[in-house]
């Protein structure tokens, strides 16, 4: 070409492309979007596209009786759906102050470290998924199987459990349940011996997925981020052992922390925690036959029960991070303010969309299910 | 160490005029102050006291007293304690100033906040549409907004005719009380 | 036999129905045997729209498996059959169905699980959601449950493989024979400036599926505002030629 005639034509750089990460795709968990801008296979910025999954569970909840909100309640974290529940009673509890029974109290624990245990082989049943090793999701997902079968046998439903109300839990253990519960976690602790030698020590997974998404604990710290995601950068911060509800300052557990950060810490943050989930069954499954008492403390008609007015933040540690309730009672039969602050609401958005810079394409969805992000807890 | 710090702020806090103050327990306290005094007392609390986690930004439709009530809920992690700041800004501007600059995780609650009530706060980085993209309504968590009369007005439900009722009804019987009239 | 026969020849007028006459009474066999075939490879789109998708996973592994009669999951709608509303479907994941629906490929068939789908559910009252599915498209077979158990999901997908074989599994054809209607309640929701990157018309043409329900008064909005793709116009400007004319 003869250089009289070329006209330089202005068009955008011509190596970045944007591409919608839709929701519409296996690598995100759940029903989420990115729009991701990529210079070849690179991250170069990313922006998250939220609201999918929105329901307006606020307004829905102001709208119906107290007690009616315990239907909603565990819809809004579906594959942790029991601290939600828990949370919510605590919070009615605290504004009417009233005192559960201890055998409640243990039984509710029970519940949410069976839940914990089951959140946990699902996210990393998921994220092994992500990598390519289908096994180890097909294991995590039979596996939590089983512990819905113990949901089941306990509250009737195998995810929706709505077995929490405020005052306590609504049946009683059923005969032989604790049996089956404790030879259930005999079977996953000799699991997890086959689970670190095709997963968490497979030297395939182990080199995918280091420094992959690392977080300094500063940046943690400043982006605010709870959970599992924090104790990987080394910070043993728990709600169960700093802020403790029900039970939980009577109990042995240990808080394991990691050093990397990355996304390989974070799934060995989790395999230790589900041997820590594992300890304190036993030890509720020790304790909960010399308990004796009521399951349920005595509340008005819950189809007319004014709450009396006043504020609460409660805060729970689920499976993702910490998980926190802000309710507001006027004095009457239906709440006025229910606020819930989800702890996939700083990861999923803030983090990802930081922690996807200069990553590669592929690497976005571990980084999603490494920070175990759910899109529901963000969308409400 | 941290039980000292604990003390430390009950005391700073109660000489403070313009700040109402009550510890409700052993890790939670609750701090009424005026709307211009609130960012120079999270500022405080961040930097002498710990205060380093941002837990949650709420915002309450008081309705009837025309105001907007918005509460930070702060957790230090050293002094193992919850200070939830009560401010109230008037409804009808609905303007505040941001805590971007303080803390970072406050750019999702404030956007939340925005298009929820339609509180602007001044200085966040991002208040585009974030949940309701596809929404062109008043912002639906205000008191105002009656979301049942708005899905009766949307939308329409399915026929339920089951043969039951059919048969009932041609025997003479039927349904004396609807859902709705036994709904308050 | 009767397969090639239903393709129409360019010269051939619109028909209604659009079945050409079966002379051959072993005609059927073929159809049978295509059926037959379908019922027992559906794909399904792996698209989780809601809270119902939980129950998926154990549906699809060792447990449940729903491999072996079949059904495997597809990441893309150009090759899957069957699209799974797995719950409730927010305003926003509805325009997404939607378009997704439309993308895919003939005959295509949708299972609203939950009861989200049939009637609201339990967000009956939000500002939010859709409340019944099949307002918006075509829905084959309603799996009830809140949410159903994989076995439940099993059976309901059981009935639509039985529906395919006796050949009552057509719904994918009403949506071209009454397209006015579901553009109609798109409209409704979404602003009349709705529209899909799918040509519905033209392929409700081509098909021979058009009836007259298909045009209406919505599609004469839908004209008014589809635009045209353009050519992307990439030219240098060759000043020789000009020189030289």
């Amino acid at each position: 070409m003869r250089p009289e005639n070329y006209q330089a034509i202005s068009q955008p750089a011509s190596n970045e492309y944007e591409l919608n990460f839709g929701p519409n795709h296996p690598g995100i968990e759940g029903n989420y979007a990115f729009r991701v801008k990529l210079n070849g296979d690179t991250v170069v910025s990313a922006r998250a596209d939220a609201g999918y999954l929105h329901r307006g569970f606020e307004k829905l909840m102001e709208g119906r009786l107290w007690i009616q909100n315990i239907a909603l309640v565990p819809r809004i974290c579906v594959p942790d759906p029991v601290p939600m529940e828990v949370c919510y009673s605590l919070a009615i509890e605290d504004l009417c102050g009233l005192e559960v029974p201890e055998r409640a109290q243990w039984i509710r624990v029970m519940q949410l470290e069976m839940s914990r245990l089951a959140a946990h082989l699902f996210a990393f049943g998921g994220h092994a998924a992500t990598t390519g090793m289908y096994t180890p999701m097909f294991w995590g997902v039979a596996d939590r199987d089983l512990i819905l079968d113990r949901f089941e046998e306990l509250t009737g439903g195998r995810v929706y459990s709505i077995y929490n109300i405020p005052g306590g839990v609504r049946r009683e253990v059923p005969e032989g349940f604790l049996g089956r519960l404790s030879s259930l976690l005999d079977y996953l602790e000799s699991r997890l011996p086959d689970y670190d030698s095709l997963f968490f020590t497979n030297q395939v997974f182990v080199k995918r997925a280091r420094g992959v998404g690392t977080l300094t604990q500063e940046k943690a710290l400043k982006w605010g981020v709870t959970g599992p995601n924090l104790r990987a950068t080394g910070l043993a911060f728990d709600v169960r052992r700093d802020d403790p509800y029900l039970v939980y300052d009577r109990l042995e557990f240990d808080i394991p922390t990691e050093q990397g950060g990355d996304a390989l810490a974070r799934n060995l943050i989790r395999r230790a925690e589900l041997k820590q989930s594992i300890h304190i069954l036993r030890q509720v499954i020790e304790r909960l036959p010399s308990v004796t008492g009521p399951i349920r403390a005595p509340i008005p008609n819950p189809l007319a029960w004014n709450v009396p007015a006043g504020e609460t933040y409660t805060r729970v540690e689920s499976s993702k991070g910490e998980l926190a309730y802000y309710i507001v009672s006027d004095g009457s039969d239906k709440p006025y303010r229910v606020h819930v602050r989800g702890p996939s609401a700083m990861h999923a958005v803030q983090v990802l969309e930081k922690l996807a810079i200069g990553s590669r394409l592929e690497d976005i969805a571990q980084i999603m299910f490494s920070l175990d992000a759910c899109p529901p807890e963000v969308d409400r | 160490m941290s039980k000292d710090l604990n003390i430390w702020l009950d005391n700073l806090l109660e000489d403070i005029e313009s700040v109402q103050f009550r510890r409700k327990s052993s890790r939670r306290v609750r701090v009424d102050v005026a709307a211009e005094a609130l960012p120079a007392l999270l500022e405080l609390l961040q930097g002498h006291a710990s205060y380093v986690h941002l837990s949650a930004i709420t915002c309450v439709d008081w309705i009837e007293e025309d105001e907007f009530e918005l509460i930070y809920h702060l957790w230090s992690y050293e002094a193992h304690s919850l200070v939830s700041a009560h401010t109230r800004i008037p409804r009808d501007p609905g303007v505040y100033l941001s805590i971007y600059d303080l803390y970072q995780p406050a750019a999702f609650f404030e956007r939340d906040i925005h298009e929820m009530f339609g509180v602007y706060f001044e200085g966040s980085p991002d208040m585009e549409k974030f949940i309701l993209t596809e929404w062109n309504g008043p912002p639906p968590m205000r008191k105002d907004f009656d979301s049942e009369a708005f899905v009766n007005q949307t939308f329409e439900w399915e026929e339920y005719r089951p043969k039951w009722l059919e048969e009932i009804e041609a025997e003479g019987g039927g349904i004396t009380t609807r859902p709705e009239d036994v709904r308050r | 036999m009767s397969e090639l026969q239903k393709i129409p020849v360019q010269s051939e007028t619109t028909t209604v129905g659009g079945s050409a006459k079966r002379t051959n009474p072993l005609a059927h066999v073929f159809d049978d045997l295509m059926n037959f075939c379908r019922a027992r490879s559906m794909f399904m789109l792996h698209y989780c729209t809601g809270c119902g998708a939980i129950e998926l996973p154990p549906a699809m592994t060792s447990r449940f498996d729903m491999e072996r009669l079949g059904i495997q999951p597809m990441v893309t709608p150009r090759q899957a059959d069957i699209l799974l509303i797995t719950g409730y479907v927010s305003v926003k994941t509805l325009k997404r169905i939607i378009l997704t629906y439309e993308q895919m490929a003939a005959p295509k068939y949708v299972i609203g699980i939950c009861s989200c789908t049939v009637n609201g559910g339990m967000y009956w009252q939000s500002y939010a959601t859709a409340k019944v599915l099949k307002d918006y498209l075509p829905v084959d077979v309603y799996i009830a449950g809140c949410m159903p158990r994989p076995e439940a999901v099993i059976e309901g997908l059981k009935d639509l493989m039985d529906d395919i074989k006796t050949g009552q599994a057509e719904n994918w054809k009403r949506y071209f024979q009454n397209y006015d209607h579901y553009l109609g309640n798109q409209q409704k929701l979404f602003g009349e400036d709705w529209q899909t990157p799918t040509d519905i018309i033209a392929e409700a043409r081509h098909y021979g599926l058009m009836t007259d329900n298909t045009l209406g008064e919505h599609t004469a909005l839908l004209e008014k505002h589809q635009r045209p793709l353009e050519a992307l116009g990439m030219r240098l400007k060759n000043r020789e030629k000009q020189a030289r004319e």
